[in-house]
């Protein structure tokens, strides 16, 4: 057994562990860091396909970036009463494992009876990236001639995420008095329009559905308007 | 184990069996858990196992598009994470929960 093996099996045996870990976990946050060593492991295993730029892309953006998005969700959502897994569907518990071992046999039995491969191309041989100064400049220089369309609308594809994620994650800002106006036109899909029902008091998260609870009780009962309620809980 | 066709390198099919048992285990994540965030994490998993069945493919081919096929699935999973989470925190903002099971509608 060579070393690349030994580091294969080590490198391969601990992404797999660590995955594994992520989906048992309970605590979405420890989740979260078990999900981290498994993308450092998996980097490993690119560098022994020789593939170095995208380990390290792969550091910088899951490890760097993507995991502090992780973190920074895990955080924000309420912590309490997270949904325990295999809560309420026993059916699920038992038909996702039962269809994911089925997948895995399937594409066991491919990879066992693989035809051979096309005939390997020239332009990618170990020589051939020696000679370019080593892989960064190989998949530079295929990246800006072969695959330079892609790569412009790679940065687009960015773009949009970017702007997506700050349209859908804003908080509603209807400023007060354009809501007594009635304009209450908004694509922000950050909290409900009424923002009095929105903003819950400290210390209790279950204001919001408790206030229009409470609300609609009270409405019944005096046969008061919501909107009459509403302003006179805004003085 | 089988010896690949650049010096002393595991052969292709055990990356691609790695490849296979890391997407699996991201598949059975987003099948069982109910945790919206927790489906998110499987999600990612399952595009990184692709990734290493796609630098596997190019090394064997002695082709750079492999690479370049995992730098373009890297980048989309970066725009997929946050244009998700941040429905997700959209979502558990509005109804206050991410079980999956209690998700089922957009709107209140």
């Amino acid at each position: 057994m060579s070393g690349a093996d030994l580091a294969f099996i080590v490198f391969g045996g601990l992404a797999v562990l660590c995955s594994v870990l992520v989906v048992l976990t309970r605590n979405p946050m420890h989740s979260a860091l078990f999900l981290v060593i498994s993308f450092v492991n998996v980097a490993a295993i690119y560098v022994l396909l020789g593939a170095e730029f995208v380990a390290v892309t792969q550091i910088i953006v899951y490890t760097g970036a993507i995991l502090v998005l992780f973190l920074f969700a895990v955080m924000l959502v309420r912590l309490d009463d997270l949904p325990e897994m295999y809560g309420g569907h026993p059916v699920q518990a038992f038909v996702g494992p039962v269809l994911g071992f089925a997948l895995l046999l399937e594409v066991l039995a491919v990879i066992v009876t693989t035809v051979p491969l096309g005939i390997a191309s020239t332009d990618f041989t170990p020589d051939a990236i020696a000679a370019v100064g080593g892989n960064t400049q190989a998949v530079g220089r295929a990246l800006y001639s072969d695959f330079l369309v892609p790569f412009e609308i790679a940065s687009l594809v960015l773009l949009v995420g970017a702007i997506g994620a700050i349209v859908l994650a804003k908080p509603d800002e209807t400023p007060a008095r354009r809501r007594e106006e009635g304009d209450l036109f908004t694509i922000s899909l950050g909290h409900p329009l009424e923002s009095e029902i929105a903003q819950p008091k400290a210390g209790n998260r279950r204001a919001p559905v408790q206030a229009i609870l409470d609300m609609e009780r009270a409405t019944e009962k005096a046969g008061e308007t919501i909107k009459e309620r509403e302003i006179s809980t805004r003085r | 184990m089988a010896q690949g066709g650049r010096g002393m390198q595991p052969a292709l099919e055990w990356y691609l069996v790695l490849s296979a048992i890391l997407f699996v285990t991201g598949l059975m994540g987003v099948l069982t858990r109910r945790n919206v965030l927790v489906i998110f994490m499987s999600v990612e998993m399952m595009l990184n196992a692709v990734n290493i069945s796609l630098i596997a493919f190019g090394r064997a081919l002695n082709s750079s598009t492999g690479q370049i096929f995992a730098l373009f699935v890297i980048t989309v999973a970066a725009a997929e994470a946050a244009v998700g989470l941040a429905i997700v925190i959209a979502v558990a903002r509005r109804q206050d929960t991410v079980d999956v099971g209690q998700l089922g509608t957009l709107r209140e």
